[in-house]
């Protein structure tokens, strides 16, 4: 038995070469020993992706894409399914969580300067899949349909019309119709099932594909060359497995304990066009933009503004050029990024006391 | 001086163009915006049925589906009827008539609108559009685009 096991087993590889496959990008592959922490970040985000995935599909199979039927597709998953409340939980949550590792993650590799040459295209690819996170979340948040979601993509889909002249128009066309409606509702479901998760595994692929090619960096002050080299497994998979079961702790603490975070009171009503509840807030990472919105007095020069940051990070490579990637030797980056990130806090919090 | 390769390459390069935008026409259109319904000229409640206009005898306004389906506020102000689009001229909530304070609020960035439909306070820019409301025979409200 055993020998006829390894026998279709040898044949299968000797064909298939998997355990080359697997030399190559595990055993074999060495990184540098001294990865911290914050290298883990990625792993993180591939399995914030795979949850979606799975709980996705599985939220796919009951819910229906349908103005008067989508409030109760939902309350039937989370009330009548077994286990449907933790699948829509789980959904819910990571998306939340989603967001907070991207921002460990890009706030990470801006202290470090890993975004420096040669891995410009990572940091490229990483603005945009953070652009694809955030809109893939937005998508989401209109499918349940619930006062909520209505009022939210309202607000959230009038801001386009700012833009002078077309924006009146962009804002028609994004919605299918002039206002928030089965036609919209369609849009999204749409994009967030299917374009936008595809959109986001292709550039998954193609910011992995780079980190391979220009190897992974080693901590800023240390020498790749000199550094002591460990293979990937077990190594680092070892550390990437700690991190997991941490987020995985903290995912199932939220879920069990905290649900009302990811749903408050307005998203428990179906929406109702005719009626705009009090005190509607976007999700906490929209609460910034939001805030900044309402500060600046026009609200075209906030959108304008909001654009050049997004423009400015895309493109910080080629603004930031030096090799040097230590924070404490360029104060004047590290003091910029963190003024950003105090700033970035301080809009947030006002926003949601405001 | 092209050669008969580089007139190749062209020629796939021009065919495969066309192609594309030839299916781009029809991708475009298919994602055109829908109109909403439009033409009817009374106050109508979520379900599509008429408001009747002694509601305002009994609550200070009532907000329902207008002319094109625009969310449309009626209050009644010093005994007069007044009809405007509900929806604030900032991001899109719909505004609630405080009677106590003779002003629209919105609920959303606090903006305020004066019994004109004026913008007094917060964000939004421009005033609230208004139409002329009248009570029809059959005790519905009517509307007509146009100022009162
Ligand atoms: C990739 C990252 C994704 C993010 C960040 C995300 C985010 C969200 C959010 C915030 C909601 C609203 C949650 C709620 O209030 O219940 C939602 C709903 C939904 N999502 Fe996703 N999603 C992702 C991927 C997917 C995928 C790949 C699918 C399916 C293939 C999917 C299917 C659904 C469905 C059917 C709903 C409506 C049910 C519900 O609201 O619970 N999602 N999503
Ligand atoms: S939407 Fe009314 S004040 Fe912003």
């Amino acid at each position: 038995m055993k020998g006829l096991i390894l026998g279709v087993w040898r044949w299968v590889d000797e064909r298939t070469q998997i355990s080359r496959v697997v030399r190559a990008t595990l055993t074999e592959y060495m990184v540098p020993a001294n990865l911290n922490f914050w290298y883990t970040m990625g792993s993180l985000l591939i399995a914030c992706f795979v949850i979606q995935i799975v709980t996705g599909i599985l939220l796919l199979i009951y819910y229906v894409p349908e103005t008067s039927k989508a409030f109760e597709s939902v309350k039937f998953i989370t009330s009548a399914v077994p286990f449907g409340w933790l699948i829509r939980r789980l959904h819910a949550m990571t998306a939340n969580l989603f967001v907070l590792v991207l921002f460990l993650h890009m706030l990470s590799t801006l202290y470090m300067g890993s975004y420096k040459k040669p891995r410009e295209i990572q940091w490229m690819t990483g603005v945009i899949l953070f652009g694809l996170v955030l809109t893939e979340a937005l998508s989401g948040y209109l499918l349940p349909w619930s006062q909520l979601s209505y009022w939210a993509t309202t607000v959230a889909t009038n801001a386009i019309g700012s833009i002078p002249k077309i924006g009146d128009m962009l804002v028609v066309w994004v919605r299918g119709t002039p206002k928030v409606s089965q036609f919209t509702l369609g849009r999204f479901f749409a994009m967030h099932v299917s374009l936008i998760p595809f959109t986001i595994l292709m550039f998954i692929a193609i910011h992995l594909l780079f980190m391979r090619l220009t190897g992974i960096s080693a901590p800023p002050g240390t020498d790749k060359s000199k550094v002591a080299k460990v293979p990937f497994f077990p190594h680092m998979v070892s550390e990437d497995l700690t991190s997991l079961f941490i987020f995985l702790a903290a995912l199932t603490l939220l879920v069990f304990f905290f649900p009302q975070f990811a749903f408050p009171p307005d998203a428990l009503e179906p929406a109702n066009p005719l009626q705009t509840p009090a005190h509607i807030k976007p999700e906490w990472y929209f609460l910034a933009n939001y805030q900044a919105l309402k500060l600046v007095p026009n609200e075209f020069l906030g959108i304008l503004l909001q654009l050049v940051v997004g423009v400015i990070l895309f493109f910080l490579p080629f603004l930031d050029r030096s090799p040097e990637r230590r924070p404490l030797k360029r104060p004047v980056f590290t003091t910029l990024v963190t003024l950003g990130l105090l700033a970035y806090i301080a809009l947030a919090v006002w926003g949601h006391y405001s | 001086m092209t050669t008969r390769r580089g007139f190749l390459q062209r020629l796939v390069g021009v065919f495969a163009g066309l192609t594309g935008l030839s299916f781009l026409g029809p991708v475009v259109a298919y994602l055109a915006p829908k109109k909403e319904k439009g033409g009817r000229k009374i106050l109508l409640d979520p379900n599509g049925s008429p408001v009747k206009a002694d509601i305002l005898n009994k609550e200070p306004s009532v907000v329902g589906f207008g002319i094109n389906g625009e969310p449309t506020i009626v209050i009644k102000y010093e005994g007069e009827l007044r009809a405007f689009s509900a929806v604030c001229t900032h991001l899109g909530c719909l505004v609630k008539w405080k009677p106590a304070k003779a002003e629209f609020f919105c609920p959303c960035h606090a903006g305020r609108f004066d019994a004109n439909g004026v913008n007094i306070a917060g964000p939004p820019p421009e005033p609230l559009p208004r139409y002329r409301v009248y009570v029809t025979g059959d005790n519905l409200l009517g509307l007509e685009e146009g100022k009162a």
